[in-house]
């Protein structure tokens, strides 16, 4: 299900003139950590998220296809037109995938650096054990 | 006196884990750390046993992503259920939220002893909470936000407040000794600065003898008849969730519960405590942000995490305001939109300060045990009352940060639009009272095992001990029976030291 995430997490926070797009952000790194780490609700969420994601474009811009299957331009508009539709529980869903995605974009250091901000040092993930 | 054991995760094939001890704390934020000291200050053998990890600085996370997953209860995702679904927050960790907060240390207000005493027949706690609270203030050096660590979103607010000639304004007092201004604080202290009680109580009683069992979720507090007698539950490995070995830790004297708002009563649930109101009375301050969107860079990065505040609208409508620093991170899911558009929002990082309210909410929920899993079920919606401090806190808002100069605001109010300018501030008085429309999380939680002087309408007595058992006392926020208004950590722990002296008396 890690394409299907990515997919629509490419479409979301798209590679801009100014600014890295998840893309360019180890996101299929961050996605098989985040598989093997998060607890199996949140995962369902998110891979629940991204299929509404991806089921909706008939809604936003009436084209009965996936939005990963959309011409880039329609992808980019079914992005905005879903992540600010007012049914609430679709915008619930959607934000379950965007969550994700905004973790691993924020977090690189090159989108730190934009925004004059030092790279994170790597989590430790430690604890103490004695 | 020779240093007591920590006894982390231990895998089942490794044998069971018992110990026996004069009192047994859950929990080890505020409340259950400040007992926990407190008996062990006053000679007594005490064991602490905590459902996450002792992560220390060191351990601390850099990410947001890793704060989650390291620090928080459920990984943050936890929701109410209700008419919207908002976050509720607490942390899972050695120091609880004391580890992830902002400690903003404020007094319980006087007038919420006078409710306690109207509304619940509770006397005879003021003068000792107040001092109690004074002492805690000096031993963890409670200091106002230095000037150097304040930060432009910081000064940004009180010029805003200034302005609009707002009087209970003012820097925030915190458990904070020394603060660098690193903007760091919910992803853990790693300067060392804030006083969460990981760095501070806890190794104090361990010092003392005392037992410290982390990553160790209690399942049941262990009963013989009406009497508590220790608690019992099975390690938890912090990394791979796996169960490991059944631990029972016994209470020659008593129990005492502060698992948090939402674990305590479930906790208390899963042990068979007979009470109606258990996990009834729930409360919060619901919150919400409003960003401004500033000339000059703010770099809300930078500075303490939330260091100003006003008090100026608690008793009317009902609000407390206060800044907030998040990192990219979260303004990237936070900020509404997708694809392109919203990357060009996005660019405005370092030009956007965000300021919040919480209401002081006198809407009630309820907390009760899950059907699957371990997270408390948490049922909860804002009437209309609410919704309309709610909603006069986003104008109290909006109109601060364009008194401080901000051209532009995001209000992120679903059927608004994305930034509004100064002239449309009424869009925000005549805003949608539909709570699915706000973006919120819910901090500050309190009730669920409400305390009273009436067996009929409360879960503990004013000493904290649970109506109709003995050994057995609560000593977090759950007890507290009205909406503070405030931030809680000072009452919190100023209960859990009056609840221990008396359990010590």
């Amino acid at each position: 299900m890690n394409w299907l995430i990515r997919a629509a997490l490419v479409i979301l926070y798209p590679r801009t003139p100014n600014l890295p797009g998840v893309e360019d952000c180890d996101i299929d790194g961050f996605l098989v950590k985040f598989r093997r780490e998060t607890p199996t609700l949140m995962w369902v969420g998110t891979v629940l998220g991204a299929i509404v994601f991806h089921l909706t474009p008939v809604m936003t811009v009436f084209i009965p296809l996936p939005a990963f299957l959309l011409p880039k331009k329609l992808a980019d508009t079914h992005a905005h037109k879903i992540t600010t539709t007012n049914f609430y529980l679709l915008r619930q869903a959607i934000f379950l995938v965007k969550l994700p995605g905004g973790m691993a974009w924020g977090a690189n250091a090159e989108v730190r650096k934009r925004f004059a901000m030092l790279p994170y040092d790597p989590d430790p993930g430690t604890w103490r054990t004695e | 006196m020779s240093r007591g054991p920590h006894i982390s995760y231990r895998a089942k094939d490794a044998g069971d884990f018992d110990a026996e001890v004069d009192f047994v704390v859950v929990g080890s934020g505020a409340g259950g750390a400040v007992a926990a000291v407190t008996l062990a200050r006053a000679g007594h053998h005490v064991a602490i046993v905590e459902a996450g990890a002792w992560r220390d600085p060191q351990d601390y996370p850099f990410t947001a992503y890793a704060g989650m997953r390291d620090l928080l209860d459920e990984w943050g995702a936890q929701v109410t259920m209700g008419r919207a679904l908002w976050p509720v927050v607490q942390a899972r960790t050695m120091g609880g939220t004391t580890v992830v907060n902002s400690a903003i240390c404020v007094r319980t207000p006087d007038d919420i002893f006078v409710q306690w005493k109207d509304q619940h027949g509770i006397t005879g706690l003021r003068e000792r909470s107040l001092a109690a609270q004074d002492r805690l203030e000096k031993e963890l050096s409670v200091e106002e936000v230095p000037e150097a660590a304040r930060g432009r979103s910081n000064e940004l607010a009180m010029k805003g407040a200034q302005a609009l000639g707002w009087h209970e304004a003012h820097y925030m007092r915190r458990y904070v000794k020394g603060c660098v201004g690193s903007g760091q604080c919910i992803q853990g202290c790693r300067k060392l600065k804030k006083q969460s009680t990981n760095l501070n109580f806890i190794p104090e009683v361990r010092d003392r003898g005392g037992l410290i069992l982390s990553a160790a979720p209690v399942d049941r507090v262990m009963l013989n008849g009406t009497r508590a007698e220790g608690v019992t539950g099975h390690f938890v490995h912090p990394a791979t969730k796996a169960k490991g070995a059944k631990f029972t830790v016994r209470a020659r004297k008593a129990v005492v519960v502060a698992a948090s708002v939402t674990h305590t009563p479930v906790l208390l649930m899963k042990s068979g405590i007979q009470n109606p109101l258990l996990g009834k009375y729930f409360r919060s301050h619901p919150g919400t942000g409003i960003f401004g969107c500033y000339d000059e860079p703010v770099d809300q990065n930078t500075g303490a995490t939330q260091g100003w505040a006003s008090v100026a609208f608690r008793e009317s409508p009902g609000l407390k305001l206060e800044t907030l620093s998040i990192p990219p991170e979260l303004i990237a899911s936070r900020f509404s939109g997708g694809g392109v558009e919203l990357m060009k929002r996005l660019e405005e990082y370092r030009h956007v300060a965000m300021w919040c309210l919480a209401v002081r909410a006198e809407s009630a929920g309820t907390i009760s045990k899950p059907m699957f899993g371990s997270a408390p079920v948490i049922k909860y919606t804002l009437d209309g009352a609410d919704m309309i401090k709610f909603r006069k806190g986003m104008v109290l808002l909006a109109q601060q940060h364009f008194a401080a100069g901000a051209r532009e605001i995001i209000p992120g109010v679903a059927g608004l639009p994305f930034k509004l300018g100064p002239h449309q501030v009424d869009l925000l008085e005549h805003g949608p009272l539909d709570p699915r429309a706000y973006i919120a999380i819910l901090s500050h939680l309190f009730g669920g095992c409400v305390m009273g002087t009436d067996a009929k309408n409360s879960v503990v007595d004013s000493h904290g001990r649970v109506h109709g058992y003995q050994g057995l006392v609560v000593a977090d926020a759950s007890v507290i029976p009205t909406n503070l208004g405030v931030n809680p950590q000072n009452t919190i722990m100023s209960l859990a030291t009056i609840f221990a002296e008396d359990l010590i008396s």
